[in-house]
């Protein structure tokens, strides 16, 4: 390779970097760079090293003169450019990891979309669970306050039943019977009366007498010794099954039951007696 | 405030003066126009008429690029080249001879190389380093053949010396210049 280095020692490569070269032995240096790498990789020496000088006398143009060179160079307006081989790993860097962090983001929205949505649905069905819960309570409250009270009208009514079980089974009472007069043919009711503790009841069971209006109410009196003693006053119209307890008395020989206005009268209304009854 | 400047490796900027890319005017401008520049100058000597050869040079490498031939060399070499050939033929012309007339030749000088020590860009730095490294006889024959345009040959005949000893000194010349920036 004596020849070879002969020739880059000929000094023939700097003028031809230096451009100082005809034609004809330009052609014959780049064959000759070619065919030797120790040609080229001299070549490529000599290249950098003018270059260093070239760069090393560098001298700024007027700023004005990069737009008028670049207004005469007829480019393409379109910016992206798209290095064929080179620019790899730089291009990889920005694009991958946007990449990502778009994905991420894009599966987190949706993600966040598909709970909100569900989270809805979920909402929905429980709110309408609920709204049926609280009917059925409300149904439920209904019926258990409808229950108490048939509870509580039984027990009243049991009461009642009992308190006159109790009177009628007692032989201290005696029972007077007491007939509709000329007034109220159909009418009837039952007293009951202890003598020995001077106790009246009337047996709202029995009573069966006319309707009162809104003026007038029923007297109970006693006839003691020929006189009547006020019993008090009651109505007909009446739910209960029970006894009512009427004023005290010790001694009587019949019960009479007058139409009176309401409040009851000092003495009996006599052409308004409904009902009579001895003992 | 001066606008960002551009850089691509020289393999993109390649790729993108093949496609005619603005990205590839601009980084073409913003990497080269000052090393250029230098060049043209020192040939012509006369700002405006360098500068008007500067255009003229990148509008030749733009329209010849698919001539250019990446295997054969680097494309700075390729490009100076191009600026040296019309900065030459620019200093040959009549209209030029009839300008420069007009310029005091040795002043200019001085301005450029005051500016170059000044105002220049941070690879500048070493300049007067290196200067001091070539030999002044192998500074005077790089700088006639590369900044004025002499042939090897003008060169030998200008300073009197036999052609053999020109490219001696100008490969030593050039080898001092590897060992500074290779």
């Amino acid at each position: 390779m004596e020849d070879i280095k002969t020739y880059i020692e000929s000094g023939i490569l700097e003028l031809y970097v230096l451009g100082d070269l005809p034609e004809n032995e330009m052609r014959e240096v780049e064959a000759m760079a070619a065919q030797y790498p120790d040609v080229k990789s001299e070549l490529s020496a000599i290249e950098a090293a003018v270059e260093g000088y070239a760069r090393s006398h560098a001298i700024d143009p007027s700023e004005k003169l990069k737009i008028k060179v670049l207004q005469a160079l007829d480019f393409d307006e379109d910016d992206s450019f798209e290095p064929v081989v080179n620019a790899k790993p730089i291009r990889e860097v920005p694009k991958i990891v946007p990449l990502k962090d778009n994905n991420f983001y894009r599966y987190s929205f949706a993600a966040s979309l598909l709970l909100l949505l569900i989270s809805w649905i979920a909402l929905f069905v429980l709110y309408s669970r609920l709204q049926n819960s609280k009917e059925q309570i409300a149904n439920l409250l209904t019926s258990n306050q409808q229950f108490s009270n048939r509870v509580n009208y039984l027990d009243k009514q049991l009461k009642e039943s009992s308190t006159s079980l109790s009177i009628l089974k007692n032989p201290d009472f005696k029972m007077i019977r007491l007939q509709g007069t000329k007034n109220a043919p159909s009418a009837s009711m039952i007293v009951a009366f202890n003598p020995r503790k001077s106790e009246v009841l009337i047996d709202f069971a029995a009573l069966k007498m006319p309707a009162t209006d809104q003026t007038h109410q029923y007297q109970l009196w006693a006839l003691v010794d020929g006189k009547p003693v006020d019993l008090g006053v009651f109505d007909s119209a009446t739910d209960s099954l029970g006894m009512k307890r009427m004023k005290a008395i010790e001694r009587a020989q019949a019960f009479a039951v007058t139409l009176e206005p309401r409040g009851g009268s000092a003495s009996p209304t006599m052409e308004q007696m409904i009902a009579m009854g001895a003992i | 405030m001066k606008t960002r400047k551009i850089t691509l490796t020289e393999h993109d900027l390649v790729d993108a003066l093949r496609q005619k890319k603005k990205i590839g005017a601009e980084a073409l401008y913003d990497m080269y126009s000052a090393s250029l520049f230098g060049v043209i100058n020192r040939i012509i000597q006369h700002e405006e008429l360098s500068e008007d050869i500067l255009q003229e040079t990148f509008v030749k490498i733009w329209n010849s690029f698919p001539l250019f031939d990446s295997s054969k060399g680097r494309l700075f070499t390729w490009m100076v080249n191009i600026a040296r050939n019309l900065a030459i033929d620019k200093v040959r012309s009549k209209d030029f001879k009839n300008t420069a007339k007009n310029q005091d030749i040795e002043n200019t000088v001085n301005l450029i190389d005051e500016r170059q020590n000044t105002a220049l860009n941070p690879e500048t730095l070493g300049v007067k380093e290196l200067v001091g490294k070539l030999k002044p006889e192998q500074k005077s024959i790089l700088d006639l053949v590369y900044f004025r345009g002499y042939t090897h040959v003008e060169a030998a005949e200008e300073l009197d010396i036999p052609l053999g000893t020109v490219k001696t000194r100008l490969r030593s010349a050039i080898i001092t210049l590897r060992s500074f920036f290779n």
